[in-house]
C-alpha cells in the first residue's frame, strides 16, 4: 500500500543500529501488590521481526509493553532497548500505540500530531509537515484542521496511527491494535505494521486475535500469568503442537469429548469433526477409540492445530509446550 | 537465554531502515530532557492562554478596574458640573408658616430660597420646582413638616438621594432657628450643629488621612485575594490538563515519549508561566490605576517593591505547593469531577488565613498568626496579607515561612511525581491508600 510507506532512503548505515537487539528482556519480575503479574520472563526482538504477544486477559502483556517502554520499572531482571536502558535515551526511537488510546479532543489534529512528533524528537516544522503528509496519506488530509472530538470514530483510529508512526520509530509497540477497528481499518493497520516490519522496524503486537498472529508474525511469545509458556516462530510452534489436532470425516461420529480418553476438545462443521488430543495423547489411541465406536470413517488426517488451539492448549498446560517454551 | 530455545530467528527481508536512515529518522533528535520539558512546557502555556477562561479571567480585573475609573469620573465630573448639592434639579423650596424665625444661609443651604406658599405652588405647577417644603403653623410643637410634590408617581433613585439630601440641610436650617429662638450663643450653637472635628495622627505624628484606614483594610483583602486567587487558577489549570490527559486516554502516549519528571516538571513551570502573565497583567493594571483610585477616592494606598518581590516569591512557592498536590490529584482521581472534590478541600485550607483576618488587622504577633504562617498550605494567604499589613518587614517570619514552604515545596514535588508515575495509568478506579503510600515511598 502507497500509504504510510517509508521514505525514500538514502545508501548511508545506519550505526546506530548494526545487529543490535531491538528489545532484550531478561528475567523480569514485576510485581502489583500481591501478585506477580510478570514472572521471569524472557525474551527478544530484532529489527525487521513483528513479533506477536499472545496471553489471555491479565497475563501481564501490558505491563510488560510499558516495561519496555519505560513507564513503569521491573523489580527484577533487566530490559535493554537497542542495546541500552529504556527511557529517554530511545524514546525518539519508539512508536507506541496503547490499547487505551486517545486525542486532545478539542485541539486540531495536525496539532496534536505536531506535539507527539516534537515529543518524538523531530523539530516542529519537521513534525508538522510529516503529520500533515501521513495524514493525507490515510485519507484524513481534509481534516487536518479538525478537533479530535469532530472525528469519526474511523478518521480518529487512522490519526491514532499516524501518531504512532509519525516519528518513523525503530520499534513499534502495538497493544491489541485491531481491537475496535472496522474490517477496513484493521487491513490498513496490518499493512501498515508489515509495512513498518519491511522497512526493518522491530514491531511488537498484542493481540487475541490468533488469526492476526499466525498471518502477521514472524515469533510469537505466548505468556500466562506472567510465565512464558510458548515462545518461537509460528512454525516452529505449530510444529511442536503438530500431532496434537485430527480432522476426521465421515458420519456418525460421537462429537462429546466424554466419549473418549484421548480427546479434551471436540467440535464438528458441516460433517468434519475436529479433535484436539489430551496431553500425551497420540492420533493412534484416537483411531482406535473410533473403531470401537458405530462411527463410520472416511477420512482420518493428523493436522498441525491453528494457534487458537494451541493457546488454549498451552494455556490448559500442555506437555508440548515445553519445547517451545 | 532469551532466544532459547524459541530463538528460531525470522527468514531475513528487505529492510530500508537498518542499514540506512530515511529522511524522517536522520532528522529525528534525541530531544534533551531540557528540550522535553520546553516542548511540553510551551504547549501547555500557549494552549491554557488561549482558553477563554483565561481570557476572560485574566482581563476581568483590569476591566473591573476600568469601569470603576470611568464610574468614578463620571460622578466627580457630574458633581463638579451641577455645583449645587443636592439640589441640582432646581431651587428647593421652603414655606414658612410657623411662628418660628426661619432664615435661609446661602453657605449651609445653598439651593434653598425662603418663600410663601402661592409662589412655592406656582413653581411647583409651572415645573420650575420640583417639590417644595411646608412648615406648617403648629411647628415646633407638632414636628410635622410636608414635602408637596407635583406628582404621586413612583421616584427614581435619583430623586430619593435630592430628598435625603434636601431634608438633611432642613434639619440643620430648623435646627438653627430653634437654637437662635432660645438665644443660644452663636458660637455654643455651632457647637451643638458641629460638636467635633477629628484628626487621626500616629504616635510620632505624622498624619492618619482617611485613605490609609481604607487602605488597612482594603489592601491586604484585595492583594491577598488576587495572589491566592491567582494560585488556585493557576493550580487548577494544571489539575485539568492532568485529568484532561488521563481522561482522553492520552497520557499513555506521552508518557512513552516523555519521562515523567520532564512531563510533570513542564506542566508545572508551562502553566506556571500562565499564572504568572496573569499575575503581572494584574499587578501592572494595580500599579497604573492606583494612584488614579487614590486621587479620584481619597484613598493612600500604595504596594511597596519589596511587598511585590516578596508577594511573586510566595506565589511562585504557593502555585509549586499546590501544583504538586494537584498534579498528585489529577493523577490519583478517577474523574475530573473527583479531582475538583478533591482539590476543594486544599481550597479551603488555602483560605483559612483571610477567615482569622480580624486577628490580623488586631496582632500581627498573635500565636493564629504565626502558626497560619509556618503551615506550608496556609503560609501564601497569611503572608500575603502580613507583607500589606506590618509597617516593617517581619524578617524572620518571612524567612521561616519560606523555609517551611521551600521545604514542603520539595518534599511534596518527589512524592507527587512517584504518585504521578504509579497512579497516572489507572483508569476509573481508586487507588488503594496503600498503593498511594508505596509509590510516595518507593525507591525508584
Amino acid at each position: 500500500m502507497p500509504a504510510l510507506a517509508p521514505d525514500a532512503v538514502p545508501a548511508a548505515p545506519d550505526p546506530s543500529s548494526g545487529g543490535v537487539p531491538a528489545v532484550v528482556v531478561a528475567g523480569v519480575w514485576k510485581r502489583f501488590g500481591t501478585s506477580d503479574v510478570v514472572q521471569d520472563l524472557s525474551f527478544d526482538v530484532h529489527p525487521g521481526e513483528l513479533l506477536g504477544f499472545l496471553g489471555p486477559n491479565g497475563a501481564g502483556k501490558t505491563t510488560t509493553m510499558r516495561m519496555i517502554l519505560d513507564i513503569i520499572r521491573p523489580d527484577r531482571g533487566s530490559i535493554e532497548v537497542f542495546g541500552g536502558r529504556p527511557g529517554a535515551e530511545h524514546q525518539s526511537r519508539v512508536g507506541y500505540l496503547p490499547e487505551d488510546r486517545g486525542l486532545y479532543r478539542d485541539v486540531p489534529v495536525i496539532d496534536t500530531l505536531t506535539y507527539f512528533g516534537a515529543l518524538r524528537g523531530l523539530s516542529t516544522s519537521e513534525a508538522r509537515a510529516r503529520a500533515r503528509q501521513l495524514l493525507e496519506e490515510v485519507g484524513l488530509g481534509d481534516a487536518l484542521k479538525k478537533k479530535a472530538a469532530e472525528l469519526s470514530r474511523g478518521m480518529h483510529q487512522k490519526a491514532q496511527l499516524v501518531a504512532t508512526i509519525i516519528n518513523e520509530p525503530d520499534l513499534l509497540i502495538v497493544d491489541e491494535p485491531f481491537q475496535g477497528l472496522d474490517p477496513l481499518n484493521a487491513e490498513m493497520l496490518k499493512g501498515v505494521l508489515i509495512a513498518q516490519r519491511d522497512r526493518g522496524a522491530a514491531v511488537v503486537m498484542s493481540t487475541h486475535d490468533m488469526g492476526d498472529a499466525q498471518t502477521l508474525c514472524d515469533r510469537i511469545l505466548l505468556i500466562d500469568q506472567g510465565r512464558r509458556l510458548l515462545y518461537g516462530t509460528v512454525a516452529a510452534v505449530r510444529a511442536a503442537f503438530s500431532d496434537g489436532a485430527v480432522e476426521v470425516v465421515g458420519r456418525d461420529i460421537p462429537t462429546d469429548p466424554s466419549a473418549y480418553q484421548s480427546v479434551s476438545h471436540a467440535s464438528a462443521f458441516d460433517g468434519t469433526v475436529r479433535f484436539l488430543l489430551r496431553d500425551g495423547a497420540t492420533p493412534r489411541e484416537l483411531f482406535r477409540e473410533l473403531a470401537n465406536t458405530s462411527a463410520q470413517v472416511d477420512r482420518f488426517a493428523v493436522e498441525a492445530p491453528d494457534l487458537n488451539e494451541i493457546f488454549i492448549r498451552a494455556v490448559a498446560g500442555d506437555v508440548r509446550a515445553e519445547a517451545v517454551r | 537465554m532469551t532466544g532459547q530455545p524459541g530463538g528460531g530467528q525470522p527468514a531475513p527481508r528487505d529492510r530500508n531502515t537498518v542499514s540506512g536512515l530515511s529522511p524522517t529518522a536522520r532528522n529525528r533528535r534525541r530531544p534533551t530532557f531540557l528540550r522535553l520539558l520546553t516542548i511540553v512546557a510551551r504547549r501547555d502555556y500557549l494552549r491554557a492562554v488561549r482558553r477563554r477562561g483565561f481570557l476572560f479571567g485574566t482581563l476581568l480585573l483590569p476591566i473591573g478596574l476600568g469601569a470603576l475609573l470611568t464610574i468614578s469620573s463620571y460622578f466627580s465630573s457630574s458633581s463638579l458640573g451641577g455645583g449645587s448639592g443636592p439640589v441640582s434639579a432646581g431651587p428647593t423650596l421652603v414655606v414658612n408658616e410657623s411662628a418660628l424665625p426661619v432664615t435661609v444661609n446661602p453657605i449651609i443651604a445653598p439651593g434653598f430660597q425662603l418663600v410663601d406658599r402661592n409662589t412655592a405652588q406656582s413653581s411647583l405647577t409651572a415645573g420650575k420646582a420640583k417639590e417644595f417644603y411646608l412648615i406648617p403653623s403648629p411647628y415646633p410643637g407638632d414636628p410635622e413638616v410636608e414635602r408637596i410634590e407635583a406628582s404621586a408617581r413612583n421616584q427614581a433613585l435619583e430623586a430619593v438621594q435630592r430628598q435625603q439630601g434636601q431634608e438633611q440641610i432642613l434639619d440643620v436650617i430648623l435646627r438653627n432657628a430653634l437654637l437662635a429662638e432660645e438665644r443660644i450663643s452663636p458660637q455654643i450653637a455651632e457647637r451643638v450643629l458641629d460638636p467635633a472635628h477629628v484628626t487621626a495622627r500616629t504616635i510620632d505624628g505624622q498624619p492618619v488621612t482617611p485613605g490609609s484606614e481604607i487602605a488597612s483594610f482594603l489592601l491586604p483583602y484585595a492583594f491577598t485575594l488576587l495572589f491566592v486567587m491567582s494560585i488556585f487558577i493557576t493550580s487548577g489549570y494544571l489539575l485539568q490538563s492532568v485529568t484532561e490527559e488521563k481522561e482522553n486516554r492520552v497520557v499513555e502516549i506521552v508518557l512513552s515519549s516523555v519521562p515523567a519528571l520532564p512531563l510533570m516538571a513542564g506542566k508545572i513551570l508551562g502553566l506556571g508561566a500562565v499564572g504568572l502573565t496573569q499575575v503581572v497583567i494584574w499587578v501592572a493594571t494595580a500599579l497604573v490605576a492606583l494612584p488614579v483610585l487614590n486621587q479620584r477616592l481619597s484613598l493612600d494606598v500604595h504596594i511597596s517593591a519589596l511587598t511585590l518581590v516578596l508577594a511573586m516569591i510566595y506565589f511562585a512557592l504557593g502555585y509549586l505547593a499546590y501544583g504538586a498536590i494537584f498534579s498528585a490529584i489529577g493523577a490519583l482521581a478517577p474523574g475530573s469531577r473527583e479531582a475538583q472534590q478533591y482539590a476543594g478541600f486544599f481550597g479551603f485550607l488555602a483560605v483559612v488565613p483571610l477567615i482569622f483576618t480580624g486577628v490580623f488587622l488586631t496582632d500581627l504577633g498573635s500565636p493564629i498568626v504565626w502558626i497560619l504562617a509556618l503551615i506550608p498550605l496556609s503560609a501564601p494567604a497569611t503572608m500575603l496579607q502580613v507583607l500589606t499589613l506590618a509597617p516593617d518587614p517581619p524578617l524572620l517570619q518571612i524567612a521561616l515561612s519560606l523555609v517551611s514552604l521551600g521545604t514542603f515545596v520539595v518534599l511534596a514535588t518527589v512524592a507527587s511525581a512517584r504518585v504521578f508515575r504509579a497512579t497516572l495509568l489507572l483508569y476509573g478506579v481508586r487507588p488503594s491508600v496503600g498503593r498511594i503510600v508505596g509509590a510516595v515511598f518507593a525507591r525508584s
